[in-house]
């Protein structure tokens, strides 16, 4: 037993260095503590909300924020931090749902091109090319506008229009890794097929992919608020953050807080999830690893 | 070169019937829509669209005879007005939106590029950080947040500039401008700060740098070039955010552009409006990716070589 | 001419400073060639990009020393002032012509360019030099491929290219960095001589910087050998040469191969031959085409090859780029499929295998690979890297792995305790060492080698040349050892197989070929050997 007692030192992989350069970036970081906040908010909602969703108080109109009301209050009377807190749980359930159908569409299609590869993938991406072509926000509000709007459309809708770079995203690194010598290693030593794809084109594939879900999250919840913002999107009485945008667009002139508090909630969130995205890109971008 | 711009073209032909089809077939589905006889409309509207659309016929011949039309350029008269045709209508609102989204677009090129390189200089420095915060400001900010909060301080409160309108007053056109160009302007700097960087860490760069060029004639003369390839491959598709984009600006700015009565259309249920509207952005998001294709392959000399056949 | 003193070059990295040049000082006369010779990391390059201002500061930092060429400081004059030397005075070319030239602009622009930036010249007059710079580097039909791009000259033409670049302005000074590295043996013993030859007519002092003692050695009056930023050792090349004073210098000059290989192997020969591979053909077509694709031509990589390897022998096989050799080792492998022929592997013909009993039969023969970098999965420890062959194949379980992972790492002479650690934490040689860990575990009858010492520092190559010779010997291993290096082919093999365009050009006994070579190719390819 003898061998066993040799000091083994303990290496740090290629995860725990990216996962320590990204504790050490400043701005991820904040977006890191911003998201869960607001993730926190949203599923606190009905829980924490000052007052309720439909709350109308028609004296009161629309005040500036106050002591009663910390972001104020609309024309009817309701009050805005409510609001914008159950607008947030539309706009990020939007982003997270809608970003998953992408991501399971996006993975599979790009994993199956790139590692079957020939013909297949040639066909494949030729279809990915032949759908970037499309006018997809056009189609979307065609959708709207014909079937009426719903959450369930809006999930499907946004989740195909955003797999197409997902797919080209992972295909391109399936390609790489599959050209590069440790896949053929693992070839030579006669791995299956399916050994190879678990043990060794995954784990090295999923860095882009988390970055790439990373950006695509605040991607989706603009092209939601988007349509909301021109009336296509999530409809009366449910809102999200581009309906009370839209809302307090119309009375900026007057009631200036209608329209800065939803758009910055709104712009908040897109900060925090592209800082968090741009930080887990440099953490796990092996170029920067080598320095 | 002339082969390759036919062969793009012959593989754009496909996608745009696609969209045709999608779009007539997704019409042609909806409730209360014009083929559908449920609704209650004027005689006389029922009989021009019969004269035109044949809506005796079996969906198919409907739809052959459409592109029949389409193929003359002809987009069919407006569901919504009677009087007008969608030719009309796309004409009416077409120049407005070319214009802005062409003031958009150099607005974004000029600020992206000078930012990028500006920041691509000097990289995890002040040079670097302040542009790239910019940068990401304006990829956080969307156009119908951004739009709102220009119009407000620089129309409402400080009056320096009109808050509607389009090529009645001097200066209407720069806000919605830069409220279009803004996150384009954002992503160009992202992306050209980038491949800048790339670019100055090739060894050819380093080569002009030992052959004692000046810093200007490296960065113009022998960096620019590949750096502005990727910028290219994203103007390209960018084309069709561009549009859509337009929507919301036309809509915020009281531009009476295609955008603006686009979402009228979809408000009203114009539905011949909208497919002709939407066959017509799906020519233009073509053609210009088109165009974005035929420049890459121009600007590099290998490819272009490989295109040409080659000796 | 040119004087350097206590030059000290440092890094500033994330992890602190790292001290790149220390303490550098030499003297260079006009028209005489130094030779700076050391190891990746040693900092001969960034010495002499200090000189030119030609190192990203930050991070990189002079912090003391001058450098006088003829009385005018280098390290203290301001930029615009270096500019009118840079390209003019003292001219440089780099390692990779693939790369240092500009793909974006025709040839003749980065000549003109480099004349007009530094003489007032009419553009007609610029052309004119460049055709006569062309001509002189020997570029044929100069007249019709001066408006070319870089990519429609091959690897050797661009570096002529680079040359004439640099020399168009009549420098005094050229700065070679490591000029002929990425080209193949035969053409860099042309470009060597090219250099040489000009470097003469000119009087030009150049300062030649390699890693290759041997070029060193051909090319250099003065040699200063470089060691982690520091001068080890300075003197003529003779004196280099014949008495080395350093240790370091005495490593260099044994790393450098002009032995034949020490003990040969124990072939027994065999019926029917261990292997044996008959009229094997791999062809890659290529298609292409403006409008519609169509096959172009059929790349003839490996063009009806036979060979037989006996049990326990070393056969190399050696070529240059573009000869097929990978490609025949991968075709082995079954890595690439071949068109026809058959590779019997004591009798068994591994084409015909299907893919299920194909994977269960590989443990038989294994694969040594080039890049140590990449041939590692960067996400696996090297315990698991090396545990993954034998739990496949069963020839281990969960508790005995851990043994026979120590066994391996005793074998490639690697510490037990790194067993935990990931590859991006070892160096290019301990990671090759981990990889032929991984190729000998499972016992394979057989080893393919692809240049698997052609991205090693030299010392380091020796080390792991030695490893291979001793564990061939050890565990009585039949290898294919593929390599451009005809000194490393002497080395190991026991018998060489020359290829050139896919073919087989000549084929014999080690010794016997490189003392009586038959075919043009082969004489071509051993004339270009430096010598020291």
């Amino acid at each position: 037993m003898t061998e066993f007692k040799i000091n083994i030192e303990k290496g740090t992989s290629l995860t725990h260095d990216a996962f320590m350069r990204l504790r050490k970036n400043n701005m991820a970081m904040i977006g890191l503590c911003i998201l869960i906040f607001f993730i926190a908010i949203a599923l606190l909602t009905p829980l924490i909300a000052p007052y309720t969703y439909e709350g109308q108080n028609l004296e009161l109109g629309a005040t500036p924020p106050s002591a009663l009301h910390w972001l104020g209050t609309d024309v009817l009377g309701r009050d805005q931090l409510t609001r914008i807190m159950y607008g947030s749980r539309v706009s990020l359930m939007v982003g997270f749902i809608a970003t998953a159908v992408a991501l399971l569409i996006g993975v599979l299609w790009g994993a199956i091109a790139g590692f079957l590869g020939g013909r297949v993938d040639a066909i494949m991406m030729r279809i990915v090319d032949a759908l970037y072509a499309l006018p997809f926000t056009i189609f979307i509000i065609l959708l709207t506008v014909i079937f009426g709007s719903s959450m369930l459309l809006l999930f499907l809708a946004i989740g195909a229009v955003e797999w197409l770079t997902m797919a080209r995203i992972v295909r391109g690194q399936v390609l790489t890794i599959k050209g590069q010598e440790f896949v053929e290693a693992a070839i030579t030593m006669g791995l299956s097929p399916w050994q190879i794809i678990t043990r060794h084109l995954i784990p090295n594939v999923l860095g882009p992919i988390i970055v790439y879900t990373t950006l695509t999250i605040p991607s989706v919840i603009l092209l939601e608020s988007f349509l909301s913002f021109l009336g296509l999107g999530i409809q009366p009485p449910q809102s999200s953050w581009g309906s009370l945008i839209s809302g307090g667009t119309e009375t900026m002139e007057e009631y200036p807080w209608l329209l800065i508090f939803p758009g910055l909630a709104l712009s908040l969130t897109l900060f925090s999830l592209n800082f968090l995205g741009d930080g887990l890109r440099d953490a796990l971008d092996p170029r920067a690893s080598k320095d | 070169m002339f082969l390759f711009i036919l062969k793009r073209i012959l593989q754009s032909a496909p996608v745009l019937l696609l969209v045709t089809a999608v779009t007539f077939f997704m019409i042609h589905a909806a409730p209360g829509g014009p083929f559908s006889q449920e609704r209650a409309v004027p005689p006389e509207v029922i009989k021009r669209l019969n004269e035109r659309y044949h809506l005796d016929e079996p969906i198919w011949q409907q739809f052959v005879g459409y592109l029949g039309h389409l193929l003359h350029g002809d987009f069919g008269p407006s569901f919504k007005y009677p009087t007008h045709t969608v030719n009309d209508l796309i004409a009416a609102g077409f120049p407005a939106t070319f214009e802005l989204a062409l003031y958009a677009t150099l607005f974004a090129l000029v600020i992206g590029l000078t930012a990028g390189i500006i920041a691509s200089l000097k990289p995890n420095s002040l040079q670097d950080y302040v542009p790239m915060s910019a940068a990401m400001l304006g990829i956080c900010l969307p156009s119908f947040v951004l739009g709102p909060i220009l119009l407000l301080v620089f129309g409402i409160w400080l009056q320096w500039l009109p808050v509607a309108g389009w090529g009645q007053i001097a200066g209407d056109k720069i806000l919605p401008s830069i409220t279009l160009g803004a996150a384009y302007a954002a992503y160009i700097a992202r992306i050209s700060r980038g491949s800048m960087l790339e670019i100055l860490s090739q060894d050819y760069i380093r080569t002009a740098r030992a052959k004692g060029l000046s810093n200007a004639r490296i960065i113009f003369v022998h960096a620019l070039r590949g750096a502005i390839t990727p910028v290219i491959s994203f103007l390209g598709p960018a084309i069709a955010g561009l549009l859509a984009g337009s929507f919301v600006v036309e809509t915020i700015f009281q531009i009476p552009g295609l955008g603006r009565f686009y979402v009228q259309a979809a408000f009203n249920r114009d539905y011949t409006m909208i497919m002709g509207c939407t066959i017509f952005f799906a020519f233009l998001i073509v053609v210009f990716n088109l165009l974005a294709d035929v420049l890459l392959v121009l600007l590099n000399p290998k490819v272009r070589q490989e295109v040409s056949g080659g000796h | 001419m040119l004087s350097v003193k206590n030059l000290r070059v440092v890094f500033n990295t994330r992890n602190g400073t790292a001290v790149a040049v220390e303490d550098l000082s030499f003297e260079l006369k006009v028209g005489e060639v130094l030779g700076i010779v050391g190891e990746s990391g040693s900092g001969k390059s960034v010495a002499c990009y200090s000189l030119l201002g030609l190192i990203p500061m930050p991070p990189g930092k002079i912090e003391k020393g001058s450098a006088e060429y003829f009385g005018q400081d280098l390290l203290r004059i301001n930029e615009k002032e270096l500019r009118k030397i840079r390209g003019h005075k003292i001219s440089m070319i780099f390692q990779d012509p693939m790369t240092s030239l500009n793909p974006y602009m025709r040839v003749v622009d980065q000549l003109m360019e480099s004349v007009q930036v530094h003489h007032a010249v009419s553009r007609k007059e610029a052309r004119q030099r460049a055709i006569k710079a062309l001509i002189e580097v020997g570029i044929r039909d100069v007249e019709e491929r001066i408006d070319n791009y870089p990519h429609q000259f091959s690897g050797g033409m661009r570096q002529r290219v680079m040359i004439a670049m640099a020399l168009i302005t009549e420098p005094q000074l050229l700065i070679a960095d490591e000029p002929t590295t990425a080209l193949d043996v035969t053409v860099q013993a042309q470009i060597l001589s090219l250099i040489k030859s000009l470097q003469k007519t000119r009087n030009l002092a150049v300062i030649f910087i390699t890693h290759d003692l041997g070029v060193a050695a051909q090319m250099a009056d003065n040699i200063l050998v470089m060691e982690k930023g520091r001068v080890v050792e300075q003197g003529t090349t003779e004196q280099i040469f014949k008495h080395p004073a350093h240790i370091y210098t005495q490593k260099l000059i044994s790393a450098v191969l002009t032995t034949a290989k020490p003990t040969p192997s124990l072939a027994e020969i065999t019926e029917p031959p261990f292997l044996q591979i008959k009229q094997l053909k791999t062809y890659f077509p290529q298609v292409g085409g403006a409008f519609i694709k169509h096959l172009i031509r059929i790349v003839k990589a490996v063009d009806d090859i036979s060979l037989t390897i006996n049990r326990g022998e070393i056969l190399g096989v050696v070529g240059e780029s573009g000869s097929g050799k990978s490609t025949l080792g991968r075709s082995i492998m079954r890595l690439v499929e071949a068109q026809s022929g058959e590779i019997l592997l004591e009798g068994k013909d591994l084409r015909g295998l299907p893919i299920g009993e194909l994977q269960k039969y590989r443990r038989n023969f294994q694969m040594i690979f080039q890049d140590p970098y990449a041939s590692l999965n960067p996400r696996m420890t090297v315990f698991d890297a090396l545990a993954e062959p034998l739990l496949v194949h069963g020839l281990a379980n969960k508790g005995t792995v851990l043994a026979q992972v120590n066994e391996l790492m005793d074998d490639v002479g690697l510490d037990r305790s790194f067993i935990r650690k990931y590859p991006h934490e070892f160096s290019g040689g301990q990671r090759q060492r981990i990889a032929i860990a991984r190729a000998i575990a499972l016992k394979p009858k057989l080893i393919i080698a692809d240049e698997p010492v052609s991205a090693l520092d030299v010392t380091i190559r020796a080390q792991i040349l030695a490893l291979l010779l001793e564990l061939s010997q050890k565990h009585h291993l039949t290898m294919l050892f593929i390599s451009h290096d005809m000194s490393v082919i002497r080395y190991l093999c026991d018998r060489v197989l020359v290829m050139q365009d896919g073919k087989l050009v000549e084929e014999g006994a080690t010794e016997d070929l490189f003392a009586k070579p038959k075919e043009i190719y082969t004489q071509q390819l051993l004339a270009a050997i430096p010598k020291l």
